[in-house]
Protein backbone atom coordinates (compact mmCIF):
# COMPACT_ATOMS: atom_id res chain seq x y z
CA UNK A 1 0.00 0.00 0.00
CA UNK A 2 3.10 2.24 0.83
CA UNK A 3 4.50 1.54 -2.85
CA UNK A 4 1.05 2.25 -4.29
CA UNK A 5 0.74 5.51 -2.37
CA UNK A 6 5.00 6.89 -3.09
CA UNK A 7 3.97 5.78 -6.98
CA UNK A 8 0.76 7.82 -6.86
CA UNK A 9 2.96 10.78 -5.37
CA UNK A 10 5.34 10.08 -8.07
CA UNK A 11 2.60 10.12 -10.78
CA UNK A 12 0.96 13.31 -9.63
CA UNK A 13 4.74 15.20 -10.00
CA UNK A 14 5.21 13.96 -13.70
CA UNK A 15 4.09 16.65 -16.99
CA UNK A 16 1.13 15.67 -18.91
CA UNK A 17 2.55 13.18 -21.51
CA UNK A 18 4.84 11.36 -18.50
CA UNK A 19 1.78 10.74 -16.11
CA UNK A 20 -0.06 8.96 -19.43
CA UNK A 21 2.75 6.39 -19.32
CA UNK A 22 3.12 6.11 -15.46
CA UNK A 23 -0.86 5.42 -15.55
CA UNK A 24 -0.28 2.88 -18.55
CA UNK A 25 2.65 1.16 -16.78
CA UNK A 26 0.37 0.80 -13.10
CA UNK A 27 -2.25 -0.65 -15.35
CA UNK A 28 -0.25 -2.32 -17.92
CA UNK A 29 2.95 -3.46 -16.77
CA UNK A 30 2.75 -3.84 -12.82
CA UNK A 31 1.10 -6.57 -11.91
CA UNK A 32 4.04 -8.44 -13.92
CA UNK A 33 6.99 -6.24 -13.49
CA UNK A 34 5.90 -4.62 -9.85
CA UNK A 35 4.62 -1.41 -9.48
CA UNK A 36 7.72 0.15 -7.91
CA UNK A 37 9.75 -1.28 -10.61
CA UNK A 38 10.80 -4.16 -8.56
CA UNK A 39 9.20 -7.63 -9.15
CA UNK A 40 7.99 -10.09 -7.44
CA UNK A 41 7.44 -12.53 -9.48
CA UNK A 42 9.05 -15.38 -11.12
CA UNK A 43 11.53 -14.83 -14.07
CA UNK A 44 9.69 -10.94 -14.34
CA UNK A 45 12.34 -9.14 -14.67
CA UNK A 46 12.46 -5.45 -12.28
CA UNK A 47 12.69 -2.94 -14.40
CA UNK A 48 12.80 0.19 -11.80
CA UNK A 49 16.10 2.33 -13.57
CA UNK A 50 16.61 0.67 -16.32
CA UNK A 51 18.28 2.98 -18.90
CA UNK A 52 16.07 4.32 -21.48
CA UNK A 53 17.47 3.11 -24.28
CA UNK A 54 18.15 -0.39 -23.25
CA UNK A 55 14.74 -0.84 -23.08
CA UNK A 56 13.51 0.95 -26.23
CA UNK A 57 15.75 -1.74 -27.75
CA UNK A 58 14.19 -4.69 -25.85
CA UNK A 59 10.53 -3.07 -26.71
CA UNK A 60 11.68 -3.15 -30.68
CA UNK A 61 13.11 -6.32 -30.25
CA UNK A 62 9.83 -7.81 -28.56
CA UNK A 63 7.84 -6.21 -31.39
CA UNK A 64 9.68 -7.17 -34.29
CA UNK A 65 9.63 -10.90 -32.91
CA UNK A 66 13.42 -10.76 -32.69
CA UNK A 67 12.98 -11.97 -29.31
CA UNK A 68 10.86 -14.57 -28.14
CA UNK A 69 8.40 -13.62 -25.06
CA UNK A 70 4.56 -14.21 -26.28
CA UNK A 71 3.32 -12.42 -23.60
CA UNK A 72 5.59 -9.09 -24.40
CA UNK A 73 5.70 -9.97 -27.97
CA UNK A 74 1.39 -9.25 -27.80
CA UNK A 75 1.74 -6.17 -25.71
CA UNK A 76 5.01 -4.48 -28.02
CA UNK A 77 2.96 -5.33 -31.29
CA UNK A 78 0.24 -3.04 -29.75
CA UNK A 79 3.21 -0.26 -28.63
CA UNK A 80 4.00 2.23 -31.49
CA UNK A 81 7.50 4.65 -31.39
CA UNK A 82 5.74 7.09 -28.96
CA UNK A 83 4.33 4.21 -26.50
CA UNK A 84 8.41 2.71 -26.69
CA UNK A 85 9.86 6.24 -25.41
CA UNK A 86 6.82 6.61 -23.15
CA UNK A 87 7.39 3.67 -21.76
CA UNK A 88 11.03 3.67 -21.45
CA UNK A 89 10.89 6.99 -20.01
CA UNK A 90 8.93 6.39 -17.01
CA UNK A 91 10.83 2.81 -16.86
CA UNK A 92 14.36 4.75 -15.98
CA UNK A 93 12.84 6.93 -13.94
CA UNK A 94 11.42 4.05 -11.05
CA UNK A 95 13.54 2.95 -8.15
CA UNK A 96 16.29 0.69 -9.17
CA UNK A 97 15.37 -2.47 -7.13
CA UNK A 98 18.11 -3.10 -4.05
CA UNK A 99 18.84 -6.67 -3.00
CA UNK A 100 16.21 -8.21 -0.56
CA UNK A 101 16.25 -7.16 2.89
CA UNK A 102 15.74 -9.52 5.21
CA UNK A 103 18.78 -11.68 6.49
CA UNK A 104 17.19 -14.91 4.72
CA UNK A 105 17.75 -13.67 1.47
CA UNK A 106 21.49 -13.01 2.40
CA UNK A 107 23.86 -14.01 -0.49
CA UNK A 108 25.78 -17.05 0.09
CA UNK A 109 29.32 -15.77 0.58
CA UNK A 110 31.08 -18.63 -1.11
CA UNK A 111 28.83 -18.28 -4.50
CA UNK A 112 29.21 -14.59 -4.29
CA UNK A 113 33.45 -15.15 -4.28
CA UNK A 114 33.23 -17.19 -6.73
CA UNK A 115 30.43 -14.60 -8.86
CA UNK A 116 32.89 -12.11 -8.78
CA UNK A 117 35.89 -13.72 -9.55
CA UNK A 118 34.35 -14.98 -12.86
CA UNK A 119 32.53 -11.67 -13.25
CA UNK A 120 35.97 -10.06 -12.92
CA UNK A 121 37.59 -11.93 -15.11
CA UNK A 122 34.58 -11.75 -17.58
CA UNK A 123 35.13 -7.82 -17.45
CA UNK A 124 31.21 -8.08 -17.42
CA UNK A 125 31.20 -4.49 -15.64
CA UNK A 126 33.56 -2.96 -18.08
CA UNK A 127 30.04 -2.49 -20.18
CA UNK A 128 27.90 -3.02 -17.15
CA UNK A 129 29.44 -0.02 -15.15
CA UNK A 130 31.26 -0.90 -11.90
CA UNK A 131 27.89 -0.15 -9.99
CA UNK A 132 26.12 -2.28 -12.53
CA UNK A 133 23.82 0.27 -13.56
CA UNK A 134 24.48 0.03 -17.07
CA UNK A 135 23.85 3.52 -19.73
CA UNK A 136 22.76 4.06 -23.12
CA UNK A 137 22.11 0.33 -24.59
CA UNK A 138 23.76 -1.46 -21.64
CA UNK A 139 21.13 -2.86 -19.45
CA UNK A 140 21.23 -2.41 -15.68
CA UNK A 141 22.25 -5.25 -13.70
CA UNK A 142 22.89 -5.21 -10.27
CA UNK A 143 20.20 -6.05 -7.65
CA UNK A 144 18.51 -7.65 -10.72
CA UNK A 145 16.22 -10.47 -9.64
CA UNK A 146 18.64 -13.77 -9.93
CA UNK A 147 16.38 -16.25 -11.68
CA UNK A 148 16.03 -13.70 -14.63
CA UNK A 149 19.81 -12.70 -14.89
CA UNK A 150 20.60 -16.66 -14.97
CA UNK A 151 17.62 -17.36 -17.83
CA UNK A 152 19.64 -14.39 -19.22
CA UNK A 153 22.52 -15.51 -19.58
CA UNK A 154 21.96 -18.97 -20.62
CA UNK A 155 20.04 -17.65 -23.64
CA UNK A 156 22.42 -15.80 -24.30
CA UNK A 157 25.24 -18.31 -24.13
CA UNK A 158 22.75 -21.00 -26.29
CA UNK A 159 21.82 -18.49 -28.44
CA UNK A 160 18.01 -18.29 -27.72
CA UNK A 161 18.71 -15.33 -26.42
CA UNK A 162 18.85 -12.64 -29.09
CA UNK A 163 20.17 -9.35 -27.85
CA UNK A 164 19.74 -5.72 -29.59
CA UNK A 165 23.72 -6.36 -31.02
CA UNK A 166 25.68 -9.51 -30.94
CA UNK A 167 27.34 -8.59 -27.67
CA UNK A 168 26.36 -10.38 -24.87
CA UNK A 169 26.19 -13.78 -27.11
CA UNK A 170 29.95 -12.66 -27.70
CA UNK A 171 30.68 -11.64 -24.21
CA UNK A 172 28.80 -14.86 -22.53
CA UNK A 173 30.12 -17.37 -25.42
CA UNK A 174 33.63 -17.13 -23.14
CA UNK A 175 31.73 -18.30 -19.65
CA UNK A 176 31.77 -21.37 -18.64
CA UNK A 177 28.40 -23.11 -18.23
CA UNK A 178 29.14 -23.79 -14.20
CA UNK A 179 30.16 -20.07 -13.86
CA UNK A 180 26.69 -18.74 -14.90
CA UNK A 181 24.53 -19.39 -11.98
CA UNK A 182 27.59 -17.66 -9.35
CA UNK A 183 27.71 -14.82 -11.74
CA UNK A 184 23.88 -14.38 -11.46
CA UNK A 185 24.14 -15.13 -7.52
CA UNK A 186 26.75 -12.31 -7.48
CA UNK A 187 25.03 -9.85 -9.62
CA UNK A 188 21.76 -9.91 -7.56
CA UNK A 189 23.56 -9.27 -4.32
CA UNK A 190 26.27 -6.32 -5.68
CA UNK A 191 27.77 -4.11 -3.43
CA UNK B 1 46.94 -13.20 -37.28
CA UNK B 2 43.12 -13.36 -36.32
CA UNK B 3 40.16 -13.18 -38.31
CA UNK B 4 36.19 -13.15 -37.70
CA UNK B 5 35.33 -16.60 -38.69
CA UNK B 6 32.31 -17.59 -40.97
CA UNK B 7 30.76 -18.36 -37.21
CA UNK B 8 30.27 -14.66 -36.54
CA UNK B 9 28.23 -14.65 -40.07
CA UNK B 10 26.24 -17.46 -38.65
CA UNK B 11 25.18 -16.04 -35.00
CA UNK B 12 24.61 -12.93 -36.58
CA UNK B 13 22.28 -14.02 -39.20
CA UNK B 14 20.70 -16.26 -36.56
CA UNK B 15 20.64 -13.35 -34.06
CA UNK B 16 19.05 -11.57 -36.94
CA UNK B 17 16.74 -14.41 -37.77
CA UNK B 18 15.89 -14.95 -34.02
CA UNK B 19 15.62 -18.66 -34.24
CA UNK B 20 17.48 -21.17 -31.90
CA UNK B 21 20.35 -23.01 -30.99
CA UNK B 22 23.63 -21.16 -32.36
CA UNK B 23 26.86 -23.17 -32.78
CA UNK B 24 29.26 -23.24 -29.84
CA UNK B 25 31.81 -19.11 -30.32
CA UNK B 26 35.35 -19.80 -29.25
CA UNK B 27 36.46 -17.71 -26.68
CA UNK B 28 36.78 -14.42 -28.88
CA UNK B 29 36.21 -10.76 -28.52
CA UNK B 30 34.09 -9.12 -31.04
CA UNK B 31 35.46 -8.17 -34.58
CA UNK B 32 35.32 -4.54 -33.42
CA UNK B 33 37.19 -4.87 -30.10
CA UNK B 34 40.16 -7.11 -31.76
CA UNK B 35 43.44 -5.07 -30.57
CA UNK B 36 41.58 -2.48 -28.09
CA UNK B 37 44.13 -1.12 -25.52
CA UNK B 38 43.14 -3.28 -22.04
CA UNK B 39 43.34 0.63 -20.25
CA UNK B 40 40.03 0.93 -18.55
CA UNK B 41 39.27 4.23 -20.91
CA UNK B 42 39.58 2.26 -24.09
CA UNK B 43 38.00 -1.00 -22.75
CA UNK B 44 34.86 1.05 -21.71
CA UNK B 45 34.67 1.98 -25.37
CA UNK B 46 31.78 -0.39 -27.20
CA UNK B 47 30.05 0.59 -30.15
CA UNK B 48 26.95 2.51 -29.26
CA UNK B 49 23.97 0.67 -31.97
CA UNK B 50 21.99 2.94 -34.16
CA UNK B 51 18.50 3.89 -32.47
CA UNK B 52 15.22 1.82 -33.46
CA UNK B 53 13.14 5.07 -33.30
CA UNK B 54 13.56 7.66 -36.12
CA UNK B 55 13.28 11.27 -34.73
CA UNK B 56 10.72 12.92 -35.24
CA UNK B 57 10.91 15.54 -37.59
CA UNK B 58 10.35 18.39 -35.39
CA UNK B 59 13.52 17.01 -33.57
CA UNK B 60 15.72 16.86 -36.30
CA UNK B 61 18.82 19.54 -35.45
CA UNK B 62 18.54 21.06 -38.77
CA UNK B 63 18.79 24.53 -37.27
CA UNK B 64 22.41 23.47 -35.76
CA UNK B 65 23.82 22.09 -38.77
CA UNK B 66 26.61 25.16 -40.03
CA UNK B 67 26.14 26.00 -43.60
CA UNK B 68 27.98 28.55 -45.82
CA UNK B 69 26.35 31.57 -46.40
CA UNK B 70 23.36 31.34 -49.39
CA UNK B 71 22.87 27.58 -48.32
CA UNK B 72 19.76 26.38 -46.72
CA UNK B 73 19.14 23.28 -44.67
CA UNK B 74 15.80 21.62 -44.27
CA UNK B 75 13.93 18.38 -43.63
CA UNK B 76 12.71 16.38 -46.90
CA UNK B 77 11.40 13.16 -45.33
CA UNK B 78 11.80 11.81 -41.91
CA UNK B 79 10.51 8.57 -39.99
CA UNK B 80 12.77 5.93 -42.26
CA UNK B 81 14.66 4.32 -39.55
CA UNK B 82 17.91 3.50 -40.33
CA UNK B 83 18.11 5.22 -43.49
CA UNK B 84 21.83 5.08 -44.85
CA UNK B 85 22.84 4.88 -48.52
CA UNK B 86 20.50 7.07 -51.46
CA UNK B 87 19.97 6.31 -54.72
CA UNK B 88 17.54 8.26 -57.36
CA UNK B 89 15.47 6.29 -60.05
CA UNK B 90 14.90 7.80 -63.58
CA UNK B 91 11.23 8.72 -62.44
CA UNK B 92 12.75 10.90 -59.84
CA UNK B 93 12.11 8.14 -57.03
CA UNK B 94 14.34 8.09 -53.91
CA UNK B 95 15.59 4.50 -52.63
CA UNK B 96 16.86 4.31 -49.04
CA UNK B 97 19.29 1.69 -48.02
CA UNK B 98 19.41 0.67 -44.36
CA UNK B 99 22.18 -1.06 -42.07
CA UNK B 100 22.53 -2.50 -38.47
CA UNK B 101 18.39 -2.06 -37.28
CA UNK B 102 15.96 -2.35 -39.98
CA UNK B 103 17.14 -4.53 -42.84
CA UNK B 104 14.93 -2.29 -45.21
CA UNK B 105 14.75 -0.75 -48.47
CA UNK B 106 12.82 2.24 -48.47
CA UNK B 107 11.20 3.99 -51.56
CA UNK B 108 10.29 7.85 -51.39
CA UNK B 109 8.01 9.03 -53.59
CA UNK B 110 7.66 13.14 -53.90
CA UNK B 111 4.47 14.02 -53.83
CA UNK B 112 4.73 18.03 -53.84
CA UNK B 113 3.83 18.94 -50.43
CA UNK B 114 4.81 15.99 -48.92
CA UNK B 115 6.87 12.23 -48.90
CA UNK B 116 5.39 8.90 -49.35
CA UNK B 117 7.37 6.53 -47.64
CA UNK B 118 7.28 2.59 -48.95
CA UNK B 119 8.71 -0.25 -48.02
CA UNK B 120 10.06 -2.13 -50.97
CA UNK B 121 12.07 -5.10 -49.32
CA UNK B 122 12.26 -6.13 -45.35
CA UNK B 123 14.56 -8.59 -43.47
CA UNK B 124 17.63 -8.36 -45.60
CA UNK B 125 20.81 -8.77 -43.95
CA UNK B 126 22.96 -5.65 -43.71
CA UNK B 127 21.62 -4.29 -47.58
CA UNK B 128 24.02 -0.73 -47.56
CA UNK B 129 24.61 -1.18 -50.81
CA UNK B 130 22.44 0.28 -53.74
CA UNK B 131 22.31 1.53 -57.25
CA UNK B 132 20.02 2.32 -59.76
CA UNK B 133 20.63 1.09 -62.97
CA UNK B 134 18.07 1.26 -66.52
CA UNK B 135 15.29 0.87 -64.13
CA UNK B 136 16.59 -1.69 -62.43
CA UNK B 137 17.36 -1.11 -58.05
CA UNK B 138 20.59 -3.66 -57.66
CA UNK B 139 21.16 -4.32 -54.23
CA UNK B 140 24.31 -5.64 -52.35
CA UNK B 141 24.59 -7.35 -48.93
CA UNK B 142 28.14 -8.82 -47.56
CA UNK B 143 27.02 -11.91 -49.21
CA UNK B 144 25.29 -11.26 -52.47
CA UNK B 145 24.16 -8.76 -55.28
CA UNK B 146 20.45 -8.85 -55.71
CA UNK B 147 17.97 -6.68 -58.52
CA UNK B 148 14.70 -5.68 -58.53
CA UNK B 149 13.40 -4.74 -61.97
CA UNK B 150 11.15 -2.05 -63.13
CA UNK B 151 11.10 -1.11 -59.67
CA UNK B 152 10.17 2.55 -60.29
CA UNK B 153 6.62 0.94 -61.49
CA UNK B 154 5.76 -1.32 -59.31
CA UNK B 155 6.83 -0.01 -55.98
CA UNK B 156 3.75 -0.99 -53.95
CA UNK B 157 4.22 -4.67 -55.31
CA UNK B 158 7.77 -5.22 -55.76
CA UNK B 159 9.12 -7.85 -57.84
CA UNK B 160 11.05 -11.14 -56.76
CA UNK B 161 14.44 -10.05 -56.07
CA UNK B 162 16.98 -11.62 -59.36
CA UNK B 163 20.33 -12.74 -57.99
CA UNK B 164 22.95 -10.96 -60.11
CA UNK B 165 26.32 -12.31 -57.87
CA UNK B 166 26.24 -14.85 -54.84
CA UNK B 167 30.06 -15.35 -54.59
CA UNK B 168 30.72 -12.30 -52.35
CA UNK B 169 32.66 -13.67 -48.84
CA UNK B 170 29.50 -12.76 -46.12
CA UNK B 171 32.23 -11.39 -43.83
CA UNK B 172 30.45 -9.38 -41.35
CA UNK B 173 33.40 -6.97 -40.34
CA UNK B 174 33.56 -4.18 -43.03
CA UNK B 175 31.72 -6.77 -45.48
CA UNK B 176 28.43 -4.00 -45.83
CA UNK B 177 28.34 -2.60 -49.54
CA UNK B 178 28.23 0.49 -51.04
CA UNK B 179 28.21 0.15 -54.92
CA UNK B 180 28.03 2.61 -57.88
CA UNK B 181 27.78 1.87 -61.72
CA UNK B 182 31.72 3.02 -63.70
CA UNK B 183 31.32 5.58 -67.04
CA UNK B 184 32.54 2.05 -68.19
CA UNK B 185 29.17 0.43 -67.60
CA UNK B 186 30.28 -1.93 -64.82
CA UNK B 187 29.13 -2.09 -61.32
CA UNK B 188 32.18 -1.12 -58.69
CA UNK B 189 32.11 -2.94 -55.42
CA UNK B 190 34.24 -3.12 -52.63
CA UNK B 191 35.21 -6.00 -50.34
CA UNK B 192 36.55 -4.84 -46.70
CA UNK B 193 38.93 -6.28 -44.82
CA UNK B 194 36.98 -9.17 -42.28
CA UNK B 195 39.00 -7.59 -39.34
CA UNK B 196 40.88 -4.37 -38.01
CA UNK B 197 44.41 -5.05 -38.89
CA UNK B 198 45.35 -8.68 -40.22
CA UNK B 199 47.01 -10.34 -43.57
CA UNK B 200 43.15 -10.21 -45.82
CA UNK B 201 44.60 -12.48 -48.21
CA UNK B 202 43.54 -12.33 -52.05
CA UNK B 203 39.84 -12.10 -51.67
CA UNK B 204 39.61 -8.77 -49.24
CA UNK B 205 40.49 -5.09 -48.70
CA UNK B 206 39.85 -4.40 -52.67
CA UNK B 207 37.40 -2.18 -55.35
CA UNK B 208 36.68 -4.55 -57.40
CA UNK B 209 34.35 -4.31 -60.39
CA UNK B 210 32.05 -6.81 -62.66
CA UNK B 211 29.90 -6.72 -65.45
CA UNK B 212 26.06 -5.94 -64.43
CA UNK B 213 24.92 -9.88 -65.03
CA UNK B 214 27.70 -10.37 -62.66
CA UNK B 215 30.25 -11.74 -64.82
CA UNK B 216 33.86 -10.55 -65.30
CA UNK B 217 35.05 -9.69 -62.15
CA UNK B 218 38.25 -7.40 -61.92
CA UNK B 219 40.22 -5.92 -59.11
CA UNK B 220 40.35 -2.41 -59.68
CA UNK B 221 42.42 -1.55 -56.41
CA UNK B 222 44.07 -3.31 -53.60
CA UNK B 223 44.91 -2.53 -50.35
CA UNK B 224 41.98 -1.00 -49.21
CA UNK B 225 40.56 -1.48 -45.94
CA UNK B 226 36.92 -0.21 -45.69
CA UNK B 227 35.42 1.37 -48.30
CA UNK B 228 31.56 2.52 -47.71
CA UNK B 229 31.87 5.80 -50.41
CA UNK B 230 33.14 5.99 -54.00
CA UNK B 231 32.24 8.01 -57.41
CA UNK B 232 33.46 8.69 -60.89
CA UNK B 233 35.15 11.96 -61.95
CA UNK B 234 32.65 13.70 -64.39
CA UNK B 235 35.21 14.74 -66.58
CA UNK B 236 38.67 12.05 -66.58
CA UNK B 237 36.44 9.28 -65.03
CA UNK B 238 38.76 8.50 -62.75
CA UNK B 239 37.03 6.52 -59.61
CA UNK B 240 38.01 8.01 -56.32
CA UNK B 241 37.20 6.35 -53.01
CA UNK B 242 37.36 7.36 -48.81
CA UNK B 243 38.74 4.92 -46.86
CA UNK B 244 38.16 4.03 -43.42
CA UNK B 245 41.95 3.85 -41.67
CA UNK B 246 42.89 0.82 -38.73
CA UNK B 247 41.94 1.37 -35.46
CA UNK B 248 43.03 0.88 -31.90
CA UNK B 249 46.90 2.37 -32.70
CA UNK B 250 46.40 6.07 -31.43
CA UNK B 251 43.48 8.37 -31.27
CA UNK B 252 45.16 10.79 -33.50
CA UNK B 253 46.61 7.77 -36.04
CA UNK B 254 46.49 7.02 -38.78
CA UNK B 255 43.94 9.34 -40.67
CA UNK B 256 41.06 8.06 -43.13
CA UNK B 257 41.53 9.15 -46.27
CA UNK B 258 40.55 10.54 -49.74
CA UNK B 259 42.20 8.25 -52.67
CA UNK B 260 42.15 8.72 -56.59
CA UNK B 261 42.69 5.64 -58.57
CA UNK B 262 44.91 6.54 -61.46
CA UNK B 263 45.92 3.46 -62.89
CA UNK B 264 42.76 0.98 -62.53
CA UNK B 265 44.08 -2.68 -61.29
CA UNK B 266 47.78 -1.41 -60.98
CA UNK B 267 48.00 0.19 -57.43
CA UNK B 268 48.00 -1.10 -54.16
CA UNK B 269 46.87 1.58 -51.47
CA UNK B 270 48.73 0.29 -48.67
CA UNK B 271 46.68 -1.76 -46.41
CA UNK B 272 47.75 -3.43 -44.09
CA UNK B 273 51.69 -2.50 -44.26
CA UNK B 274 51.31 1.35 -44.94
CA UNK B 275 48.69 3.47 -43.69
CA UNK B 276 47.91 7.13 -45.31
CA UNK B 277 50.71 6.94 -47.70
CA UNK B 278 53.60 7.66 -44.60
CA UNK B 279 52.97 5.69 -41.66
CA UNK B 280 54.40 2.01 -41.53
CA UNK B 281 52.09 -0.52 -39.56
CA UNK B 282 53.86 -1.67 -36.48
CA UNK B 283 52.56 -5.03 -36.66
CA UNK B 284 53.06 -5.37 -40.50
CA UNK B 285 55.07 -2.81 -42.13
CA UNK B 286 58.65 -4.03 -41.21
CA UNK B 287 60.01 -5.00 -44.33
CA UNK B 288 57.77 -2.59 -46.66
CA UNK B 289 57.98 0.70 -48.09
CA UNK B 290 55.16 3.35 -47.94
CA UNK B 291 56.60 4.59 -51.28
CA UNK B 292 55.90 1.68 -52.92
CA UNK B 293 51.82 2.30 -52.31
CA UNK B 294 49.74 4.69 -53.50
CA UNK B 295 49.25 7.76 -51.80
CA UNK B 296 46.31 9.46 -50.57
CA UNK B 297 44.67 12.69 -51.89
CA UNK B 298 43.45 14.03 -49.06
CA UNK B 299 44.23 13.12 -45.26
CA UNK B 300 40.26 13.26 -43.63
CA UNK B 301 40.68 12.64 -40.16
CA UNK B 302 42.07 10.18 -37.51
CA UNK B 303 38.51 7.96 -36.49
CA UNK B 304 36.63 10.33 -38.49
CA UNK B 305 34.24 7.53 -40.45
CA UNK B 306 34.42 8.81 -43.97
CA UNK B 307 31.53 7.70 -45.79
CA UNK B 308 29.49 8.48 -48.91
CA UNK B 309 31.13 10.35 -51.40
CA UNK B 310 29.79 12.37 -54.92
CA UNK B 311 30.96 14.92 -56.95
CA UNK B 312 28.70 17.56 -57.56
CA UNK B 313 27.02 17.70 -61.05
CA UNK B 314 24.38 19.75 -59.79
CA UNK B 315 23.18 23.27 -61.61
CA UNK B 316 21.93 24.59 -58.18
CA UNK B 317 25.61 25.35 -56.16
CA UNK B 318 27.37 28.10 -57.27
CA UNK B 319 30.09 27.29 -59.97
CA UNK B 320 33.03 26.85 -57.46
CA UNK B 321 30.77 23.65 -56.51
CA UNK B 322 31.21 22.22 -60.19
CA UNK B 323 32.70 19.09 -60.05
CA UNK B 324 34.11 18.76 -56.55
CA UNK B 325 33.67 16.11 -54.05
CA UNK B 326 31.59 15.94 -50.82
CA UNK B 327 32.33 13.65 -48.52
CA UNK B 328 30.17 12.84 -45.58
CA UNK B 329 32.07 12.11 -42.38
CA UNK B 330 30.09 9.87 -39.97
CA UNK B 331 31.77 10.71 -36.97
CA UNK B 332 34.37 9.50 -34.28
CA UNK B 333 34.59 5.71 -33.41
CA UNK B 334 36.98 4.09 -31.11
CA UNK B 335 38.42 7.29 -29.90
CA UNK B 336 38.00 9.23 -26.83
CA UNK B 337 37.52 12.61 -29.39
CA UNK B 338 33.90 14.08 -29.53
CA UNK B 339 34.26 15.98 -32.77
CA UNK B 340 30.36 16.51 -34.60
CA UNK B 341 30.30 14.47 -37.71
CA UNK B 342 30.32 17.06 -40.42
CA UNK B 343 30.18 16.67 -44.42
CA UNK B 344 33.07 18.53 -45.82
CA UNK B 345 33.68 19.76 -49.91
CA UNK B 346 36.43 19.22 -51.65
Amino acid sequence: MKALAALLLGVAALPAAAQGYAERYATLCAACHGVTGRSTMALAPSLGGQPSFYTITQLFLFKNERRKNAAMVALAQNMNDTDLRGFSDVIAKLPPPTPPASPASAPDAERFARGKASAQRHQCLACHGSDGAGGQQVARIAHQREDYLLESLQGFKAGTRIGYTQAMNEAVAAVRPDELADIAHYLAYLQ
Amino acid sequence: MKTASAKHLLALLLALAGTAAVAQQPAEEPFWAKGRPKSDTAMKMAPVPAFPIPTPAEQLPVAKMKLPPGFKAEVWASGLLDARGLRQGDRGTVFVSSLFVAGKIYAVVDKGDRREVKTIAEKLFLPNGIEFVKGSLYVATPKDITRYDNIETSLDKPPAPVMVYDKLPGEVPHGWKFIKLGPDGKLYVPIGAPCNSCEPGDGFAKIIKMNLDGSGVETVASGVRNTVGFDFDPKTGDLWFTNNGRDWLSEDLPNDTLNHVTQPGKQHFGYPYCHQGDFADPEFGWGKSCADYAQPAQLMGPHAGVLGMRFYTGKMFPAQYQNAIFVARHGPSRTTNTSVARSTCW
